[in-house]
């Protein structure tokens, strides 16, 4: 119980600035509120900083999770980029409240007040994707997903006072809401079929069951409903068609929101379920592998989703919707790294997470720096010409749309080597090149937002385009724009903590008997 | 084993069909909820309905999880219900807020109402 | 083995049950209509004497603060079926044993969770009626 609640000591802290933001937000003082990002910023670096200090062998080895060492690396780069989706959500909240304040029109009302709402709903949305790391049963699993997508939906309502903004809110909270309801019949199978909700048990379980000839039925249906169900959080096939509507409804720092946590919250909760049915090529499993069945779902959600994601793009003209057809495809792409496995495809997924977590900041931090007679920046026309009134938000976008189409030596590259290395090692030769296929697909419309800021000349309508009134959005663009462009640097280490994050070296304390038996007499 | 026990169609109570409860018994009626709830959430647009529909579904888990707890003689699928019901009362609270809100702006429940955000139109 | 007979001597305090609650409806029915007093008027003739007028569109308003209780409530009722479970095991224990004093603090962390929601609600004017 206590090892349990050691790991937990930076959503602790993310939990405890939530609460403080909500409160603050209340306060009569403007001062107090403006701080209010600055205290949610202030809470995910303490998580940050502290996570590193946790996690020590022995802990993690008493802790007994299916991965121990997941949650620091899924802690720290969810704080940090958690940091830096804070910044580009500054200012974008109850800015007419603000302002009407500030020039005496009107008086301080707590009930229409939401920007410590707002920031209190980012903080427990990400408390909830860093739950989901330790997650070691299904209980804590279910609570975690939803936790991570729950304030979503009232960030995404909050987040413009358009009609827009309340109709992206309601589709993405009814899908949102169908989505949870088939993973959690799928959680409820595959607590049938294994009589445990520990994930542990629950893998010691299905690898007996695989010993005596078959993994039950009833657990690859209970697997495939999750799946299905996880492929709304990710934004994957089956469940996808609402991202470009809601990336459009909602403000710009919010749907790159909505691009990365409920995404990452998704593919850990596959990493985790996977886990327990064969994926992991651990000594109570065969060599086999993933039940044919669930290999063959996901062969097909991974083509449909990187398939449908660029060939929607090609076609918008909002570039919200381009980024949300791209936030399906590279889902597409990662659903490769899951497919391949342990090792280095899970290692390589999350290094891709972290890859796209910030290029995708950056292109959405552009439009949310600049606007356009007080709103955000929709259309490609609007970037027209931006290298001439904007430069360091054309070099931004530039580099972000680079590094989505994996230009070396950018960032996106190497994410998308890693995984596709990991693809081949695997055997999944032609989902590899489908997904070469694809990214040759994508390079028309990434390069449609290359060639916009940069060759072309301002039309009358991006001459208007000018700087938002927060100056933090264009911060955050240009330090996840920096590194895009450092961190490749940094890769091998990188891709050493991400390799360690998926170890299982301490997995079974003490295997017991019988089970050691079996294992040598398989040797 | 849990197969063999799926297996068993009501066919072979058929001698006694209302005598004895087995888990298949209520599994079907768990299935039968969540298809319903399913199909309820695809076919209606009036935007309450739809939200019950996935509360079916929800509720339709928790059953799947009491018949099974039962049948493992485990209190965890008991315990995971009362979690569903919460996480069900925060969504209600949540639809009840957006819905509202919806209909303050457009004066009806019907889903298709809402229709802004599309694909462009053909060029 | 998940198997319920079905004994019908189990059931018998539901039917006791349902028996009641007719013969409840029925008596209280007939023993208004007798005992009763009997006055007509233009208020006395309506469904529902002290209750909203029926009459008129049945699409009115309410005030929004109506909604943002009923949320707050919804969720706060909710929070009581966690202290069910916590409340059948907590009599198991030993009192002033270690687990008991853990068993008390956990609830009592749950239950400040909550009044922190509350006062966060309060303040922000939830409660308000103007």
């Amino acid at each position: 119980m206590v090892e349990k609640l050691w790991f937990l000591i930076p959503e602790m802290i993310v939990f405890g600035g939530a609460v403080l933001v909500s409160v603050l937000g209340l306060s009569k003082r403007k001062v107090i509120r403006d701080a209010l990002p600055i205290v949610a910023g202030g809470s995910l670096l303490a998580a940050l900083i502290v996570t590193p200090m946790l996690y020590d062998a022995e802990h993690v080895a008493a802790a007994n999770l299916l991965m121990g060492n997941l949650g620091l690396y899924v802690k720290v780069v969810v704080c940090g980029i958690g940091i830096l989706l804070v910044m580009m959500n500054t200012g974008l909240i109850d800015r007419r409240l603000e302002s009407a304040v500030a020039a005496g029109r009107a008086k301080f009302d707590p009930i229409s007040a939401t920007r410590g709402e707002f920031f209190a709903f980012l903080l427990l949305s990400l408390t909830g994707l860093m739950l989901c790391s330790n997650a070691n049963d299904l209980i804590w699993l279910f609570l975690a997903l939803e936790l991570t997508s729950l304030p979503t939906y009232v960030m995404v309502a909050m987040s413009r006072g358009s009609k827009k903004a309340q109709e992206a809110a309601v589709k993405y909270f009814f899908l949102g809401a169908l989505s949870a309801a088939i993973f959690l019949y799928g959680f409820a199978l595959l607590y049938g079929a294994s009589g445990t909700i520990v994930l542990t048990e629950m893998r010691d379980v299905f690898a007996r069951q695989a010993d005596f000839g078959d993994v039950s039925n009833l657990a690859i249906v209970g697997m495939i409903l999750s799946i299905l169900g996880i492929s709304f959080k990710i934004a994957a096939a089956p469940m996808h068609f609402y991202a470009p509507d809601v990336y459009q409804g909602a403000a710009a720092a919010v749907a790159a929101f909505l691009a990365f946590v409920p995404k990452f919250a998704g593919l850990l909760a596959l990493m985790l379920l996977l886990s327990t049915i064969g994926w992991e090529n651990h000594y109570r499993f065969t060599e086999i592998g993933l039940p044919p069945a669930l290999q063959i779902t996901l062969w097909i959600i991974a083509v449909l989703t990187m398939t449908l994601g660029n060939v929607g793009a090609l076609l918008q003209t909002s570039i919200k919707r381009i980024l949300a057809y791209s936030s399906i495809a590279h889902s597409g792409y990662m659903l490769i790294g899951i497919l391949a496995g342990p090792g280095l495809g899970m290692s390589a997924v999350l290094f891709y997470m972290l890859a796209y977590g910030l290029m995708n900041t950056a292109a959405f931090a552009v439009l949310a720096g600049l606007e356009r007679s007080g709103r955000e920046i929709e259309t490609l026309d609007d970037l027209a010409g931006l290298r001439q009134r904007h430069p360091l938000m054309a070099g931004v976008m530039v580099v972000s749309a680079l590094s989505l189409i994996g230009f070396p030596p950018l960032l996106g590259f190497w994410g998308k080597l890693y995984l596709f290395i990991a693809g081949i090692e695997a055997g999944h030769i032609l989902l590899v090149v489908i997904a070469g296929l694809n990214s040759a697909i994508s390079a028309w419309y990434y390069l449609g937002l290359v060639k916009m800021p940069m060759l072309e000349q301002p039309s009358a309508r991006a001459e208007t385009v000018v700087r938002g009134p927060s100056l933090w959005p264009r911060v955050a663009g240009l330090i996840t724009a920096a590194a895009v462009i450092v961190v490749p640097l940094f890769t091998r280490n990188l891709l050493k903590a991400s390799d360690a994050a998926v170890a299982d070296e301490q997995v079974f304390v003490t295997p017991d008997t019988d089970d050691s038996q079996q294992l040598a007499s398989r040797k | 084993m849990i197969d063999a026990l799926m297996n068993l169609s009501l066919g072979q109570h058929a001698a006694a069909p209302f005598t004895v409860l087995t888990l298949s018994h209520y599994l079907l009626l768990s299935a039968a909820l969540f298809v319903l709830g399913l199909l309820g959430f695809l076919t209606r647009r009036n935007m309450i309905v739809m939200f019950l529909c996935t509360e079916l579904m929800f509720q339709a888990a928790a059953i799947a999880m009491i018949a099974f707890g039962r049948y493992h003689m485990d209190v965890s699928g008991q315990v995971f219900v009362i979690f569903i019901l919460t996480i069900a009362a925060a969504e209600a609270a949540l639809a009840l807020a957006l819905v509202v809100l919806l209909y303050r702006r457009k004066e009806t429940l019907n889903a298709d109402a809402w229709s802004e955000l599309r694909e462009p139109a053909g060029e | 083995m998940l198997t319920f007979a079905l004994d019908l001597n189990a059931y018998l305090p539901i039917g006791i049950l349902i028996v009641m609650a007719l013969l409840f409806a029925v008596v209280n029915l007939i023993g208004t209509h007798i005992l009763g007093p009997r006055r007509h008027g233009e208020r006395k003739d309506t469904p529902y004497e002290s209750g909203m007028d029926p009459i008129g569109s049945a699409r009115k308003r309410f005030n929004v603060r109506f909604y943002i209780l009923a949320m707050t409530f919804l969720v706060f009722d909710v929070e009581i079926i966690f202290l069910y479970p916590w409340a059948v095991t907590y009599t198991k224990l030993t009192p002033g044993s270690n687990d008991a004093a853990l068993f008390l603090c956990r609830i009592m962390f749950f239950v400040a969770t909550s009044i922190i929601a509350y006062v966060y609600a309060w303040r922000k004017g939830v409660f308000r009626w103007d």
